[in-house]
């Protein structure tokens, strides 16, 4: 086990670095509007863009290797803007933003907490939503509640979670004169309850809504396995009908669920952004979704590194718990 | 089945005329839909949601874009069954205005990304080897990789505007079709149908484009629902944060942008278009997953 996890952590620094290729690639060499003349703003002249483009290296070449030129027809850049990133990456330097040339070290650290926050909670309320709801579902097969939570599932699928937080917004301060608060993050520890009263509808909103693939897997792989013979065996023991559904039932259905919740967990992480920029949080998603807009490239190149970084620790978590639910599961 | 079983001695004259007639095509089409109302609902609203996007922007009762100084923020009413805007346009017409552009996303999507995704699905699915584990490989890491983050690094790269979106949600569904009917050929492959065909002296290509291809067919529509869903969904909601369609165009998302501004007072402004585009999304869902039904009981209620 131990093994199987020092592998899979030795792939990670490979796969952030296939990762942050990609999104160089894409971010620099994309024709769309040239970033220094959108930092310069309208009505610059020619020197100033000049001048921009000088003092953040925009004009040099990307990679530290390009085909090109005389024979062996490949040309090496001591001053490319590849190298000097993630020469500064390995160094835990994370570079500044185009905008203001603030450090995106101190930014992260400082706009963290908040993302964090709303993911983790959306995250615990989607898998306890999705995975009870799907039990239920499967044990009282077309029952009202399954009929009701399959209906839940396609409903979800549909109504877009910006609506649904948009309606957030509105409806209370409509009809009941509550205003869901806007902006200002306080920290859980500082003031519980204005920092729940920020968090706790959105959280509810995004992981309801990024429960529906785990519900649906549930149900199917709950009503596979209720059908099984040691289900039956189970039940004919006179086990409580409560340990033959958990203990017999789901713990057998562990592995596509906690594949389930490793997806659950890849649809929250957008709906969170969503969330961030409806209600003015000023976490990592705002700031992914603001720098996006006015093209601060190397805000959105690490934020993509960050994500990615995301991504590869979750499904690690998800694969190493297979075995933590189901010990048949080995690694090797 | 029972003929096939008793060999390959021909039938009697007499055996023949007491099979049971076929009912008429149109029934057999018709009966599983009936049993299942929630289609029908859906197959309804994906109708009316291609005639709104053909013939929206001729039928709209007002101007989308005029602006009209008295009669701004009008609540419902008969004459403007969606009220207005800021700027006292009807927001009942800017909806059906709004089809056009979530129809046109969706081609987009579904030529430049599901029709090749499909393609290249069948392809591998039917063929194997190296091409099909690098497309699913690849189509794995897409999928392990959350939808926003890829959109808002393209749109930084490309600039605001669909052509960023449009990208993003073709390789979603080049991914989407492949993985979806690299299944379906799979299990295809193997079929006696194909055997058959095969025994006859076709060629692969002949099997594949008169044989295959036309049994697959229902599972290329299931794909193609799940696709507009999608796509409408993200183009709203990219109009919607800013990143798609301009203000002042008349959009499902946009819209609702808008008039989140001024929701507070005046709610109507955003649940109107809220509900519009989740009624389509939830078309597109109820026929994608009625269609799933019919062809594969035991897919039923997955994903």
């Amino acid at each position: 086990m131990l093994r199987y996890t020092l592998r899979r952590l030795a792939w990670l620094p490979l796969i952030l670095f296939g990762v942050s290729m990609i999104a160089f690639i894409v971010l620099r060499t994309l024709p769309g509007q040239d970033p220094a003349s959108a930092i310069a703003g309208q009505g610059a002249t020619t020197e100033q863009i000049d001048r921009i483009n000088r003092e953040l290296g925009l004009k040099e070449p990307i990679f530290p290797v390009s085909l090109g030129g005389s024979a062996p027809f490949i040309e090496t850049h001591r001053n490319s803007q590849y190298g000097k990133w993630i020469g500064e990456l390995v160094r835990g330097d994370f570079g500044r933003t185009f905008n203001g040339k603030q450090p995106i070290r101190e930014q992260f650290v400082r706009k963290a907490p908040a993302s964090l926050q709303i993911v983790f909670m959306s995250f615990c309320v989607s898998i306890v939503v999705g995975v009870s709801f799907g039990i239920v579902s499967a044990v009282y097969r077309n029952g009202a509640m399954d009929y009701g939570a399959r209906l839940f599932a396609v409903l979800s699928s549909s109504i877009p979670e910006f609506f649904l937080l948009a309606l957030l917004i509105i409806i209370p301060a409509y009809l009941w004169n509550y205003s869901q608060p806007v902006g200002g993050y306080v920290p859980i520890y500082e003031d519980p309850l204005r920092n729940l009263r920020l968090f706790a509808p959105p959280a509810l909103i995004i992981g309801v809504g990024g429960s529906a693939g785990l519900l649906r897997l549930t149900r199917t792989t709950m009503l596979e396995v209720l059908r099984s013979d040691y289900i039956r065996t189970a039940n004919a023991k006179g086990l409580y009908k409560s340990t033959v559904i958990l203990r017999h039932g789901l713990r057998n259905s562990a592995t596509p669920i906690l594949t389930a919740i490793g997806s659950a967990f890849v649809a929250i992480f957008g709906g969170s952004i969503i969330a961030e920029r409806v209600l003015s949080i000023d976490g990592l998603g705002l700031w992914f979704f603001s720098s996006a807009l006015i093209r601060d490239l190397p805000v959105v190149q690490f934020l993509t590194v960050y994500t990615a970084f995301v991504v590869v620790i979750v499904n690690l978590i998800v694969d190493l718990s297979y075995g933590w639910f189901d010990p048949r599961v080995r690694y090797n | 089945m029972a003929v096939a079983e008793r060999g390959p001695i021909a039938m009697s004259e007499a055996d023949r005329w007491e099979l049971p007639r076929n009912k008429p095509w149109i029934v057999r089409m018709a009966r599983p839909w009936l049993r299942n109302p929630l289609g029908l609902v859906g197959l309804a609203i994906v109708i009316t949601f291609f005639a709104l996007g053909i013939i929206g922007p001729y039928i709209t009762p007002q101007d989308p874009r005029a602006l009209d100084a008295h009669s701004r923020f009008f609540g419902p009413s008969m004459d403007h069954p969606f009220g207005t805007t800021k700027f006292g346009q009807d927001i009942f017409s800017r909806m059906l205005y709004g089809a056009r552009v979530s129809m046109v996303f969706g081609l987009a999507a579904m030529v430049v990304g599901f029709l090749p995704g499909a393609t290249l699905g069948i392809m591998s699915g039917y063929f194997g080897r190296w091409i099909d584990y690098a497309i699913q490989r690849s189509g794995e890491a897409w999928t392990a990789f959350p939808q926003l983050p890829i959109l808002l690094t393209v749109s930084a790269a490309v600039g605001p505007g669909l052509k960023g979106p449009v990208i993003v949600i073709a390789i979603g569904a080049i991914f989407g079709g492949s993985r979806l009917l690299r299944a379906v050929a799979l299990i295809e492959r193997h079929k006696e149908y194909v055997l058959a065909a095969r025994s006859t002296g076709a060629s692969e290509a002949r099997v594949l484009i008169f044989h295959v291809l036309p049994n697959i067919m229902p599972f290329i529509l299931v794909g193609m629902s799940s696709v507009f869903a999608v796509a409408i969904l993200a183009e709203a909601a990219l109009s919607f944060l800013g990143l798609g369609l301009e203000q002042g165009t008349p959009g499902w998302g946009i819209d609702l942008a808008v008039g989140l501004k001024d929701g507070t007072e005046h709610p109507y402004l955003v649940i109107f278009p809220g509900i519009v585009i989740s009624v389509m999304v939830l078309g597109f869902n109820l026929l994608g997953d009625t269609l799933r039904d019919i062809l594969d009981p035991r897919l039923r209620g997955s994903t």
